[in-house]
């Protein structure tokens, strides 16, 4: 019912990019002959998917009053750990699990800092981010570490019935993680959290606990991100990810959560995602430079958001 | 009225979505006249007051300022036509200083070099002047932040004065002030009745508006309920123009039976088996020489089940403190001894309160009450979320039941189970927050200023519901800064004076004698 209530007034924000996506979508498939095919829109999803899956996990803990900037570079530590491992005579998924189980390590740092030391969770990741980062590029001298393996590579770019396996992998992450959101406990802490977390302590509900889970989740989604791009890649690049920070944080907003915690979707963070992997796709179909796509995805960024405001505003607040 | 009139409203209607809110309201204000203007809620009060701030556009009707017509259509036209509205919860600037926050809206400027410059001078003494007219001494250089809340209040007030004020709107301006302070600002009004400002005045106490205002104007359901002269009315013709019926004694004398309504829903808590009917039964709450360092010193004190014992207190007599305390809001407790049911007990965390069957209800509803995004039905069964599990998550079906069942019995006006909570009134959004806890399990129910904000209507439920859940052996403890509701209320009293127990009575004790606690007078003077 909490979900209910969240959705009931979100529901017309995710209607009106919903509306937006359709949009979208058709111009397309009139302006060019090759967008609209099966293959093409399985290319956008797995293409997406690493960024979803680090959308995933962002939006719960945006929704709880948290932020993590270091997300991303997560994902590029992962990755660069992923091939030192493997180049050491470590096993590849021996590797991986190792590689996810520091993403949570990492996300339980995130959230020590924000959480229980307060610090501002902005400054904190931002902090934690650079440090990764850095860790990253001197664990690999800045070189990109090739990582070509059969069976890892599956992880990137092989099919499950038909379907890319990193799209499988993000769709099942929303599906379960939307319904820990609208229908678990857990959930109900992490709207009641970022709604009212002094209010909400004292009813007893377990805020810090809460937030701290939703950091390891952050990292942890971010190492599985670094894992997949890697086996798209077929390499592991330390600054492959980082430069998508942006973007993941821009695809919760344009989904409708609220910065200040308290509100937001799942649905409207995939479709979010989904929105920005088809301009960019469609956009590098007609032969737009990818400069120009920059302005474009700024540009609807805007207007989504500035349209939203307008709609909530003229609900009555 | 043989003023000149300041303000007339004729005929003023608004809806909202097709519900209206106002029928066709009335509403006339004299120069120099105090009026109050009183409703239960819902009743239309603030559409009509928002409308005079120009925060809503009228639907119909007319309004006339000093005889000319004012079309009033943005707040900036009401401030320009000098309207001006003192909201209920404080808004300065607090990094700015008692100046600076007075002139905010005209700071007084010189050109040099062509720049806007803030002249710091004239600042200085238009500020102080509009304090001296208060009778107000107040630093004008001091960051407004570093100054109390009632004085916070007071710079308020100043500001709405700069510029040529003709009406200011106050909403309910003494619910944060304590006595003394209420007291200022009664002497405030004064003054600005004789400069011939208009007031309006917004208030759910009675006495204070029988004590400072000339006329009273009372809405009800979006009309006019009645206009009766302060100095004539009675308190009951006025309850029974705000409530629309003849009105039963605010505080129940006469306690429902157990068991005595009978709606439905699986989890009513009527179906609960009462742990005890008497109502005197054992001690559910005992606290001796209880500390809480800056706050309280040595409190001793025990609450039965099945009966409310109050404790009254001014601003800084650890009234403020003591149910939070309690209630391990405030962290470990580190001296003092504390028992349940005859079980010892250590205040330390809100989930461990709440294990022991302690319920809370804090006194800054907006801050510490509500989860605002989170619908009326998730609200209530937040404390114990754990009942609603079921495979699979939260029932929403025993869920919204259990809500039902209290939107009923307490008459928590919203359109569903699913409204957040943020778009209820205070009245309903305090319902909401006591519905968490009358629950089964909880045996001490603390309540911080119960009713603050709510109207009387709704009280007379919160009263009546509280004693409900007494009959059947709940423990009250109700913290409370207002007399008249610590002494109509509750069964036995304790009074606190800067952190001490000053005054213990038992049932029949009158607002006035909780007042007149020697060391209390002292303290006012």
């Amino acid at each position: 019912m909490n979900a209910a209530s969240v959705f009931n007034r979100s529901w017309s924000g995710v209607a009106l990019l919903l509306g937006f996506y359709l949009v979208v979508l058709m111009l397309f498939s009139l302006l060019s002959p090759w967008f609209w095919s099966w293959d093409n829109m399985m290319s956008i999803g797995a293409n997406m998917a690493f960024i979803g899956l680090m959308c995933a996990a962002q939006t719960p803990l945006i929704i709880a009053g948290g932020l993590d900037l270091s997300v991303a570079a997560v994902a590029g530590l992962s990755g660069v750990v992923v091939a030192l491992l493997y180049a050491d005579g470590t096993g590849i998924w021996t590797a991986c699990a190792l590689a996810l189980a520091l993403g949570a390590g990492l996300g339980g740092i995130n959230g020590l800092l924000a959480v229980r030391l307060g610090l501002n969770p902005l400054i904190a990741t931002m902090g934690t981010m650079s440090v990764i980062t850095g860790l990253s590029l001197v664990l690999t001298g800045g070189l990109t570490k090739p990582l070509m393996i059969e069976e890892f590579s599956w992880l990137g770019s092989g099919y499950v019935a038909g379907v890319p396996v990193p799209l499988v992998l993000m769709l099942v992450v929303y599906a379960s993680l939307s319904w820990v959101l609208s229908r678990m406990r857990f959930g109900r802490f992490v709207y009641a959290s970022g709604s009212n977390p002094e209010a909400s302590r004292l009813v007893g509900v377990p805020v810090q606990r809460t937030l701290m889970w939703l950091y390891v989740m952050s990292g942890l989604s971010g190492a599985l991100s670094g894992l997949i791009l890697a086996a798209m890649l077929g390499a592991a690049a330390p600054d492959a990810a980082g430069q998508h920070l942006l973007t993941v944080i821009a695809a919760v907003i344009l989904g409708g959560t609220s910065l200040f915690g308290g509100r937001g979707t799942l649905s409207g963070t995939l479709l979010a995602v989904l929105l920005l992997g088809t301009l960019n796709n469609g956009l590098t179909l007609m032969d737009v430079s990818s400069f120009w796509q920059d302005v474009t995805r700024g540009g609807v960024l805007l207007l989504a958001v500035g349209l939203d405001q307008v709609r909530t505003r003229a609900m009555g607040g | 009225m043989v003023a000149h009139s300041r303000l007339q409203m004729r005929d003023i209607c608004k809806s909202f979505g097709g519900a209206p809110a106002l029928q066709g309201v009335n509403l006339d204000l004299g120069a120099g006249e105090v009026l109050a203007l009183l409703g239960a809620n819902g009743a239309g009060k603030s559409t009509l007051v928002k409308i005079l701030c120009g925060v809503y556009g009228k639907d119909r009707g007319s309004i006339r300022l000093d005889g000319r017509e004012a079309a009033l259509s943005r707040p900036e036209e009401a401030l320009g036509q000098g309207v001006r509205f003192l909201p209920q919860e404080v808004s300065v600037l607090p990094d700015l200083s008692v100046a600076e926050n007075i002139l905010i809206a005209d700071l007084p400027v010189r050109r040099t070099m062509g720049m806007a410059v803030v002249d710091r001078e004239a600042m200085r003494e238009h500020a102080g002047e509009l304090l001296n007219r208060l009778g107000l001494a107040l630093d004008l250089d001091s960051p407004v932040s570093l100054l109390s809340a009632p004085e916070q209040r007071l710079v308020e007030i100043a500001r709405a004065l700069a510029g040529k004020a003709r009406i200011i709107v106050m909403d309910e301006p003494t619910a944060a002030l304590a006595e003394p302070e209420a007291q200022a600002l009664f002497r405030i009004i004064a003054r600005l009745k004789q400069e011939s400002i208009g007031v309006i005045y917004i208030s759910h106490y009675l006495d204070e508006v029988f004590r400072i205002a000339d006329r009273i104007v009372v809405l009800r359901d979006g009309r006019n309920a009645g206009v009766f002269a302060a100095s004539t009315a009675t308190r009951q013709e006025v309850l029974e123009a705000m409530l629309g019926e003849a009105m039963e004694a605010l505080y129940p004398t006469v306690w429902p039976a157990v068991g005595e309504s009978g709606d439905g829903g699986d989890i009513a808590p009527t179906d609960i088996a009462p742990t005890d009917t008497s109502t005197d039964g054992g001690i559910a709450l005992e606290v001796e020489d209880m500390h809480v360092p800056g706050a309280l010193y040595g409190v001793s004190l025990e609450v039965r089940s099945g009966e409310i014992l109050g404790i009254f207190g001014l601003l800084g007599s650890g009234i403020a403190e003591i149910g939070r305390a309690l209630y391990g809001a405030l962290g470990p407790l580190r001296r003092g001894r504390v028992r349940l049911a005859g079980q010892p007990y250590i205040p330390s965390h809100p989930r461990r309160g709440r294990d022991r069957g302690i319920g809370f209800v804090a006194a800054e509803r907006q801050r510490e009450g509500i989860v605002p995004d989170l619908g009326v039905g998730a609200n209530i069964s937040l404390p114990f979320i754990e009942r609603f599990l079921q495979p699979g998550g939260v029932s929403r079906q025993r869920e919204r039941d259990h809500a039902q069942t209290w939107i009923e019995r307490l008459g928590i006006r919203t359109p569903s189970v699913t409204q957040p909570v943020r778009l209820l009134s205070g009245g309903n959004q305090q319902k909401v927050c006591l519905a968490r806890w009358l629950s089964e399990g909880v045996n001490v129910l603390i309540l911080e200023e119960p009713t603050r904000g709510v109207d009387l209507g709704a009280r007379r439920e919160l009263y009546i519901e509280l004693r409900r859940w007494t009959a059947r052996g709940l423990a009250v403890l109700v913290v409370s800064s207002d007399a008249e509701e610590v002494a109509g209320l509750c069964d036995r009293s304790l009074v606190l004076d800067r952190g001490r127990a000053v005054g213990r009575f038992g049932s029949g004790v009158s607002a006035a004698q909780l007042m007149e606690i020697p060391g209390l007078a002292e303290h006012a003077s």
